[in-house]
C-alpha cells in the first residue's frame, strides 16, 4: 500500500513547497482555515502516538499569540472595549486569530515533514542536485552518531579511570578539553581509514552515478498533477486579485467571483490532497483485508 | 592460470633507514586461497598493500607485480581487486546498508538498473536482505565486517585481499566470516589473499601458507610442510593451530592442522597409563569483589540484562568470564566499576558498598577499568605524555615502553596499546583490575606477553577480573573461569574443570582430547599426556 509518506520524496517535497509556499502569501482567513485544517487532520491521520500534550501545546501557543496582537496594535474601527485607555479592536483580534493560525499550520505541517521525509529522503532530493553533494551528506549522517558515541565511550573511560576528576570545575573543564581534541584527532584518523576504503572502491575513477532506492512510478505523476493544477489555480486566483481579503481599517473581502470560488476550493483540495490519498488507502487496505 | 606474480619484491617507506620488504617471489594461481602470517611489524600489511595499486604506500620498491600478465599499476583498476581492512567501523563510508553495497558500482558509474540488480543479488548472496534499509550504525561489528566483504564483492573482483578482518571480531563472528571467504573462493574460485593472526580457522583451509618474518618470506607452500618447517620456532608456533601445536610437541613429520586430524593424532597414544588431575583453585579466602543479587536494565521498558547476578572473586586471582555476545558480561563489569547503577542488588569492592565510595575515591588505589576499545583510554598526542599525566615513571614498568615513548598511541600496534594504556592504568596502583577483552586484536606473540604480566600482577596481589570472548587464552591465563549466560553466571570452575566439562565451547585442544585424556586443555598438556603414555605399538 502506498500512502502519503511512500511517495516519491521529490514529490514530497514539491508537495510542501506548493502548500506552505501559497499559504504564506497570503492572509486571508478562508485560506488559513483551509490551511488549518489540512494541516491538522494530516497529523492526525499519521501520528500513530496520539500525542495530546502536542496539540494543547499548539493551542496554548494559538490562544498567546491571538491575543497578543489586539493588546499591542489599536488599528480598526470596531472598537469591543478599552482597557487602560486602550482600545480593544476587533479587526486586530481577528488579524491575531488569523496570523497564529497561519503560524500553527506551518508547525503543524513542519511535524508531518519531519515524520515523512527521513534522513535518507532528503539525501535523494539534494542528491539529485549533485551526486557529490550526496554523498557528502550521506557521509556526515554517519558519522554524527559516531562521534557521539566515541565521545560517550572516552568519557567513561576516562571516568573509570579516575584521572580527571570531577570534584571542582577547573579539573573538569581540563578533562573536557583533552577528550574534545582527542576526538577531533580520531575522527581524522577514522578520515584516513574510511578515505582508504573509498579509494579502493574505485572513488574517483569514473563518473559517479547516483543511486537510490526510490522510483517515480504513475501513482507519483498523478500526484504531482493533483498538486501542481489546483495550486496554479490558487496562485492565478491570488494573482488576479479576485481572491484578497483586508483587515484594516475595517475587514472586507472581494466578492465571490468564479475565479475566487475556484480558487478557495483549489486550496482546500490542496491542503486536503494527502489526507485523501491516506483515507483512500485506508478504505482500500480495509477492503482489502476483507476479502483475505 | 597465474592471476598475481611477484618477482623480487623490495620495498622501503620514504624516510625510512631500512626496506619493509626484501626481495618478496611469490606467484599466486587463480582460486587460490593464502594465508599470510607474521609477527606484527613483519610487512604483511605493506606487502598486501602493495598489492592494490590505489592503497600502494609511499616509498621506493624495485621488482615487478603482475597481475594477469601485465604490470599491477597499470591494469588493474579498483574493481578487479577488493580489500577489506581490520577495522569493521572505519571502512564503512555511507549511513545505510543499500547505499554502502551500492558504492562501488556507484563509482564505476553502472546504470540505475544494473546496480539495484547487483546490490539485491548481492544481499541475498549474503543473507543481508533483512538489514538492506537499516542504518550502517545499528549493526554489530560482524555485521559491519560482512557488509564491508559484500561492498567489495559487489564490483566482482577477480583477487580478494584481506588484512587481518576478523582481528577485532569475537570468535564465533569470526569463524562465520572466514567461512563465507572460504564460500566465495569455492563457489566462484576466487582468489583470496589473507593476513591472519587467529590461525586456528584459516590454516586447515587453505591451499597456502606464507609466512613473512622482517620482510622476507621464510616459508611458503601447504599449509602442513610450512608448519613442519617452523616447528622449531616457537614465536611462530605459538599462534598456530592447537592440532599443529601438538604435533611440534611430539616432532611429528606429518603435522594435524584440524581438529580432526588432531584426534587422529593423539588416538595413536595410549591413554591408560598416565593421566592428569585437575587443578584444584587454590585461592585466598578474602573477597575483593562480590556480586550479590544485582539487577540491571539499561531502560525501563528493556529486558533484564544482569539478572540476579551473584559471584566472587577472591584476592590474588584471574578471574575470566566467558560467555556469548550480548549475554552482559562487559555490563557486569562496567557495574563492578561503578560507571553502570543497578536497581537492585549490592556490589561489594573490599567488603565496602559500591556506593559507599565517595568522590571519586573507588578510582583511587582501588580498583581500575581497562576498557575493550583501548583507543579510548589515551588523550594525548605521545606515550611519553600520556605517562607523564598519568604520574606513570616508565623506568618503573614491569616492562619496557622506551622506543615507544614518542610515538602517537594511536600509531602503536594492537598488543603495544594494551602495553600502554596498561601502564597508565597501573598508575593508579589499582589493587581489583577489570579488562573488558584484553586480548582483542593481539597476535599470539603479544597475548603471551600480556598473559605473563597479568600472571606477575596476580603474584603481587592484585586481584584481575578479565571480561573476554578467547577460550585459549582464558584456559592458560586464568585461576578461575566463568560462564555467563542471560544476565547470570551459570558455572565456576578452574580452567581444567570448566573447559574439560564444556564439549562445545571450549579450547581445541580439548576438542582433540575429548574422550581419550581427561582434563588436557591446553596444546602443551595433551602433548606432554601422549608423551607420558607413549605410542600404541604399530601406530
Amino acid at each position: 500500500m502506498r500512502g502519503f509518506g511512500d511517495l516519491n520524496p521529490a514529490v514530497i517535497m514539491t508537495y510542501y513547497l506548493s502548500v506552505i509556499g501559497t499559504a504564506m502569501f497570503c492572509m486571508d482567513p478562508v485560506v488559513i482555515a483551509l490551511s488549518l485544517v489540512g494541516a491538522c487532520a494530516l497529523f492526525v491521520t499519521l501520528d500513530k502516538k496520539h500525542s495530546l500534550k502536542l496539540h494543547i501545546s499548539f493551542f496554548l501557543l494559538f490562544l498567546v499569540m491571538a491575543l497578543i496582537n489586539p493588546i499591542w496594535y489599536h488599528n480598526g474601527v470596531t472598537v469591543l472595549f478599552v482597557v487602560n485607555d486602550s482600545p480593544i479592536t476587533l479587526e486586530a483580534l481577528m488579524y491575531g486569530i488569523s496570523a497564529s493560525a497561519m503560524i500553527v499550520s506551518v508547525l503543524y505541517r513542519l511535524r508531518t515533514f519531519t515524520m515523512i521525509m527521513t534522513a535518507d529522503k532528503l539525501l535523494y532530493v539534494f542528491g539529485r542536485l549533485s551526486p557529490q553533494l550526496s554523498l557528502v551528506l550521506s557521509m556526515a549522517l554517519r558519522f554524527v552518531p559516531l562521534i557521539r558515541t566515541q565521545t560517550a565511550k572516552v568519557r567513561s573511560t576516562q571516568k573509570a579511570l579516575g584521572i580527571y576528576r570531577e570534584d571542582n570545575i577547573a579539573d573538569t573543564l581540563k578533562g573536557e578539553m583533552r577528550i574534545f581534541s582527542i576526538i577531533a584527532t580520531w575522527a581524522l584518523e577514522n578520515g584516513i581509514i574510511t578515505s582508504d576504503s573509498m579509494e579502493a572502491r574505485g572513488y574517483g575513477e569514473h563518473r559517479r552515478t547516483n543511486f537510490s532506492l526510490f522510483r517515480f512510478t504513475r501513482g507519483d505523476a498523478v500526484f504531482l498533477a493533483l498538486c501542481l493544477i489546483p495550486a496554479a489555480v490558487f496562485a492565478a486566483a491570488v494573482a488576479s486579485g479576485e481572491a484578497a481579503f483586508t483587515f484594516y481599517p475595517a475587514m472586507s473581502g472581494t466578492a465571490v467571483t468564479p475565479l475566487s470560488a475556484a480558487g478557495y476550493s483549489a486550496y482546500g483540495f490542496l491542503s486536503l490532497l494527502p489526507c485523501i490519498l491516506e483515507w483512500k488507502e485506508d478504505i482500500r487496505w480495509k477492503y482489502l483485508i476483507s476479502r483475505i | 592460470m597465474e592471476i598475481l606474480d611477484i618477482k623480487d619484491l623490495s620495498f622501503t617507506y620514504n624516510e625510512a633507514a631500512l626496506p619493509a620488504l626484501k626481495d618478496i617471489s611469490l606467484s599466486v594461481n587463480e582460486g587460490e586461497f593464502v594465508v599470510l602470517c607474521g609477527a606484527t611489524g613483519s610487512g604483511k600489511s605493506t606487502l598486501l598493500r602493495l598489492l592494490k595499486p590505489q592503497l600502494s604506500p609511499f616509498g621506493t620498491s624495485t621488482g615487478v607485480i603482475s597481475f594477469c600478465g601485465s604490470p599491477i599499476s597499470e591494469c588493474a583498476s579498483a574493481a578487479d581487486i577488493g580489500f577489506v581492512m581490520q577495522r569493521p567501523e572505519q571502512q564503512i563510508v555511507t549511513d545505510k546498508v543499500w547505499h554502502e553495497l551500492a558504492f562501488g558500482l556507484e563509482n564505476m558509474g553502472v546504470k540505475q538498473q544494473d546496480i539495484t540488480r547487483r546490490t539485491a543479488e548481492m544481499a541475498s548472496y549474503f543473507g543481508i536482505e533483512d538489514k538492506f534499509d537499516k542504518s550502517t550504525a545499528e549493526l554489530s561489528g560482524g555485521q559491519k565486517q560482512l557488509i564491508n566483504l559484500a561492498a567489495v564483492m559487489v564490483t566482482e573482483p577477480k583477487l580478494l585481499i584481506l588484512d587481518e578482518p576478523t582481528a577485532q571480531l569475537d570468535p564465533i563472528t569470526a569463524s562465520d566470516f572466514i567461512n563465507t571467504v572460504k564460500k566465495l573462493n569455492r563457489d566462484l574460485s576466487l582468489t583470496v589473499i589473507i593476513a591472519e593472526h587467529r590461525l586456528e580457522e584459516v590454516i586447515p583451509i587453505c591451499d597456502r601458507l606464507v609466512i613473512i618474518e622482517d620482510g622476507r618470506i621464510i616459508a611458503s607452500g601447504p599449509p602442513n610442510e610450512v608448519v613442519t618447517r617452523v616447528y622449531d620456532r616457537d614465536d611462530i608456533m605459538c599462534g598456530m593451530p592447537a592440532a599443529a601445536r601438538i604435533s611440534a610437541y611430539l616432532g611429528r613429520k606429518d603435522c594435524a592442522l584440524s581438529v580432526k586430524e588432531g584426534r587422529e593424532l593423539v588416538r595413536c597414544y595410549n591413554n591408560d597409563k598416565a593421566s592428569s588431575e585437575p587443578e584444584k583453585a587454590a585461592r585466598s579466602s578474602e573477597p575483593v569483589l562480590e556480586f550479590r543479587n544485582v539487577y540491571f536494565r539499561y531502560e525501563r521498558a528493556l529486558p533484564d540484562v544482569l539478572n540476579g547476578l551473584n559471584f566472587s572473586v577472591y584476592r590474588g586471582e584471574i578471574f575470566c568470564i566467558l560467555g556469548g555476545n550480548g549475554s552482559g558480561k562487559t555490563t557486569a563489569l562496567n557495574a563492578a566499576a561503578g560507571i553502570l547503577k543497578p536497581y537492585a542488588g549490592n556490589i561489594y569492592v573490599f567488603g565496602k558498598k559500591l556506593k559507599e565510595y565517595k568522590n571519586q575515591s573507588l578510582y583511587r588505589e582501588c580498583l581500575a577499568l581497562m576498557p575493550q576499545d583501548i583507543q579510548t583510554v589515551f588523550l594525548r598526542n605521545t606515550v611519553r605524555e600520556e605517562l607523564k599525566d598519568a604520574g606513570v615513571d616508565p623506568a618503573s614498568l614491569p616492562y619496557d615502553l622506551t622506543p615507544l615513548l614518542d610515538m602517537h598511541p594511536y600509531d602503536l600496534s594492537g598488543g603495544e596499546q594494551q602495553l600502554a594504556a596498561l601502564a597508565k592504568v597501573l598508575a593508579l596502583k589499582p589493587k581489583l583490575l577489570l579488562l573488558d577483552e584484553p586480548t582483542k586484536g593481539l597476535d599470539a606473540a603479544s597475548k603471551g606477553r600480556i598473559r605473563t604480566l597479568l600472571r606477575g600482577l596476580a603474584d603481587s596481589g592484585i586481584t584481575i577480573v578479565a571480561v573476554t570472548h578467547d577460550v585459549e587464552f582464558a584456559a592458560e591465563a586464568a585461576d578461575r573461569c566463568a560462564m555467563f549466560f542471560r544476565g547470570e553466571i551459570i558455572s565456576t570452575a578452574s580452567p581444567e574443570e570448566f573447559f574439560s566439562a564444556n564439549s562445545f565451547y571450549t579450547t581445541a585442544a580439548s576438542r582433540i582430547t575429548r574422550g581419550h585424556f581427561e582434563h588436557a586443555v591446553t596444546a602443551r598438556k595433551a602433548a606432554e599426556l601422549c608423551l607420558l603414555n607413549g605410542r600404541k605399538a604399530g601406530m
